[in-house]
């Protein structure tokens, strides 16, 4: 378990989120904070609202009850084309697969959430060129999604998470699809990553192994959270 | 045991599966109609020209009359009226279908369009005409159509009527139930637009062979995907072309036999446009049974081997298929079909000039669907060329996105667009005919040589009135094509496209790409099709035919019309792309 980062502001606080699905409480008054820098890891069994809790903390639906804030933004005030900018500027994103586009190269897959925002393509590619290095997948720029491994595809799909400097990366699953040496490489990647870089990181897994790379992990049973640990939980 | 896990697999298979299976037994189900359309017209043109046979009989052996027949063309409110007088008509014989008996001497049968006409205007205005009070009505067995205005009269022998001045012929007349004298007027006539109907069917049948195959091939992607799988998990060939096949070939059935039911409904509608002078009997454009049969069989055949097609790669390479490895490829052989289509077109053409009339609309129908078939396999490759253009060049992500969607899979992006390119090629083809026949109504040109080189005011009215109806045809056809086909090309790239939502692209750049992915293509497609459709036309009228009056017209209409089409189709699929791409949609796993 890597070392935590010091007490300040959250990065992204949720407080008291609550998320129904007809008479179903998927989410009953769960409180999570990250911080800058920040790793933590969400566990639980299927069914236990690990991923509801994701896209209510990304923006993606919008919490019943309770309020979420990222960045110093009510989140859950938003409308949805304020909530998609904010997902497309400050948050990055890593799933479990086919989060590439398979007809672009990996490196325009990369430099797109950059021409989104408006960086000029030459601009957009070059820097996205650059995350190839860090990561240690120069020359694979060219490849389609298709012709990459499944460890080599979740390292471009980190490097697109990462190219835009978000405040909070969300990971749901990030190793779920890849061996297990494989895997630790890329959550040693995506976690060394987001110390450096200063971006918060919340993992949603059932991986053990997965987990105890983060600082902490936050379990929910049921749509609770069920026990906090690691370093300051 | 295949058959069970295929319609299981469509029964659990959810919303997406029936939507998919709904898409591709509505875009079978046009084609199918606009199929039916075009045999209905072949056949409302036999039924007629059984049911008016007795008018021009075979002449008799000497000795074998039983009377003598003179048919005499007359007009009344600006409406011809044929007069069928039969000269000593010999009691008891065999009468002419719709009569229930050979009529005497001073008998006048008339039509019901006839009889209303005589009751209405005043008596010397049309009654006045016959010898006689009308007798009673003739059957629709007589007719042409129900509103052809004809009075059969019966006349005693040396009647006036058979030494009248005039160009008709008198015939003796020995049977009343044989085919119509071969050279006749008749006949001739009826050939003539036999021939022009099959031209018009050929021009009718690749959009609509290209809808039927790409609602077959409607979710390919994500169809191959699932089967995919399936072959990784151990399921033989036979097993996964058992599944395709059912699952396209239930859908393309009944949608085959909803476009039959279509056809069979819209009859009455159909049976009111006009051609060689007249209306249809509805059961006349209903096409019969067997011919139905094989409709609906060669439809469903096409269908699933068209989606049995595309499963080669999934045989082949599942892998590839299941993760997408590999892009499609189109190769630049492709240029050598329009080569060998021009060819085809030309010693077609040669032929025609120098064949029977009977022969010369299949034999140019043969270089009809020679230039057609043209289109659809440059096609692809011209998606390319245009994929490889915008990439190279786009500053924009929707222009990137749109042009790596082309180059990654031309075959599938032309797929919305080949019934719009068909479109615009028959577009081409009809635009110099059109514009030529009416300034051959207008007095201004006679450009249009007619198959078998007869000039007629009637012919030249239903060619400007035909084309029309094909023109309509195809472009219903191209519009169903290219709504459906961009639909599904929303359904097989769901995941990738609710993810790119969710990482924050907006909807509307997503939709840009699609634009574009349909327009730019589109309009180079487009330009081939109208210079190839021209090409067509050019042994009937000469190209610059399409710039005079009408013809500017008729391209300003399909510029409007095509447009429209691609806009309306791709923004019917996009409430579909907000929908599969809503965050939130795809919930806790």
């Amino acid at each position: 378990m890597t070392e935590k980062p010091g007490p300040m502001a959250p990065t992204l606080a949720g407080r008291g989120v609550t998320k129904r699905y007809g008479a179903a409480t998927v989410l009953a008054d769960v409180d999570l904070d990250v911080h800058r820098g920040e790793t933590v890891a969400v566990t639980g069994p299927s069914g236990s609202g690990k991923s509801t809790l994701l896209h209510c903390l990304a923006g993606i639906v919008t919490p019943d009850e309770g309020e979420i804030v990222l960045a110093g933004q009510r989140v859950d005030r938003l409308p949805e084309s304020r909530r998609a900018a904010l997902r497309r500027e400050r948050i990055g994103f890593v799933f479990q697969f086919g989060q590439l586009l398979p007809e672009l190269p990996a490196v325009e897959n990369v430099a797109l959430p950059l021409m989104l925002s408006g960086v000029g393509r030459a601009e957009a590619v070059r820097r996205a060129a650059a995350w190839f290095t860090s990561l240690g997948i120069e020359g694979l720029e060219l490849r389609r999604p298709g012709q990459l491994s499944g460890g080599q595809e979740q390292r471009v799909a980190i490097a697109r998470a990462l190219v835009t400097g978000p405040a909070v990366v969300f990971a749901d699953e990030p190793t779920g699809a890849l061996d297990s040496t494989t895997g630790d490489r890329v959550m040693g990647l995506l976690t060394g990553l987001a110390v450096r870089t200063g971006t918060a990181l919340v993992v949603v897994t059932h991986d053990a192994d997965v987990a105890a790379r983060c600082h902490r992990t936050v379990s929910l049973r049921d749509g609770r959270v069920a026990t906090a640990a690691g370093a300051g939980a | 045991m295949s058959l069970r896990l295929a319609l299981r697999l469509l029964r659990l298979g959810g919303r997406s599966a029936w939507t998919s299976a709904g898409l591709v037994a509505a875009g079978v189900a046009v084609a199918t109609a606009l199929l039916c359309v075009a045999l209905g017209a072949l056949h409302g043109l036999d039924a007629r020209e059984t049911r008016t046979a007795w008018r021009d009989p075979v002449p008799a052996a000497p000795g074998e009359a039983v009377t003598q027949l003179r048919t005499r063309t007359d007009a009344v409110a600006g409406r011809p009226v044929t007069e069928v007088n039969l000269i000593a008509p010999r009691a008891g014989a065999a009468p002419p279908p719709g009569l229930p008996r050979m009529p005497s001497p001073g008998e006048v049968w008339m039509s019901p369009s006839l009889t209303a006409l005589a009751a209405a205007l005043p008596p010397g205005d049309l009654a006045a005409r016959y010898p006689g009070p009308v007798t009673g009505v003739l059957g629709p067995d007589a007719l042409r159509d129900p509103d052809e205005l004809v009075a059969v009269v019966g006349r005693p022998a040396g009647d006036p009527v058979l030494t009248a001045p005039g160009t008709s012929t008198v015939v003796a007349v020995a049977a009343f139930d044989g085919p119509a004298a071969p050279g006749g007027d008749s006949a001739v006539r009826s050939e003539i637009y036999r021939q022009l109907t099959v031209v018009a069917a050929a021009l009718v049948l690749f959009p609509a062979a290209g809808l039927v195959g790409a609602s077959a091939r409607l979710s390919a992607a994500r169809r191959g995907q699932r089967l995919a799988t399936l072959r990784l998990l151990g399921a033989s060939t036979p097993r996964i072309t058992v599944v395709a096949v059912t699952e396209v070939g239930v859908a393309a059935c009944a949608g085959a036999l909803a476009g039959i039911a279509l056809e069979w409904v819209a009859a009455p509608a159909l049976a009111a446009i006009p051609l060689a002078g007249g209306g249809w009997f509805a059961a006349d454009v209903r096409p019969p049974p067997s011919t139905l049969l094989a409709v609906a069989v060669a439809v469903t055949l096409l269908a699933t081997v068209s989606a049995v097609g595309g499963l080669r790669r999934v045989v082949i390479s599942p892998l590839g298929v299941a993760r997408r490895r590999d892009p499609q490829v189109v190769r630049g052989l492709r240029l050598l079909g329009p080569v060998a289509a021009v060819v085809v077109f030309g010693v077609a053409n040669v032929y025609r000039q120098a064949s029977p009339i009977a022969v010369a609309g299949p034999v140019f129908a043969v270089g009809v669907l020679a230039l057609l078939g043209a289109v659809g396999v440059l096609g692809p490759l011209v998606v390319r060329v245009v994929g490889a253009a915008m990439t190279r060049r786009a500053r924009s992500p929707h222009r990137l996105l749109a042009g790596r969607r082309l180059l990654d899979d031309p075959k599938g992006a032309f797929r919305p667009l080949a019934g719009l390119t068909l479109a615009v090629f028959v577009a081409g083809f009809l635009a110099p005919l059109t514009s030529a026949v009416a300034g051959a109504q207008d007095g201004r040109t006679d450009v249009v040589t007619m198959p078998g080189g007869r000039g007629d005011t009637v012919l030249v009215g239903d060619l400007g009135r035909g084309a029309l109806v094909v023109l309509v045809a195809t472009f219903l056809l191209a519009a169903t094509a290219t709504a459906t086909t961009s639909a599904a090309r929303v359904l097989d790239h769901r995941h990738v496209l609710y993810l790119q939502r969710l990482a924050g692209t907006p909807t509307a750049v997503l939709d840009r790409a699609r634009r574009a992915e349909t327009l730019a293509p589109l309009l180079a497609n487009g330009t081939i099709a109208l210079a190839l459709g021209l090409l067509c036309a050019s042994p009937f009228a000469p190209a610059d035919a399409a710039l005079q009056p009408g013809g500017p017209a008729v391209f300003g209409a399909l510029l409007v019309v095509g447009t429209l089409t691609v806009l309306g189709a791709t923004a019917a699929a996009r409430p579909l792309l907000a929908s599969v791409t809503e965050p939130g949609r795809e919930r806790d796993r």
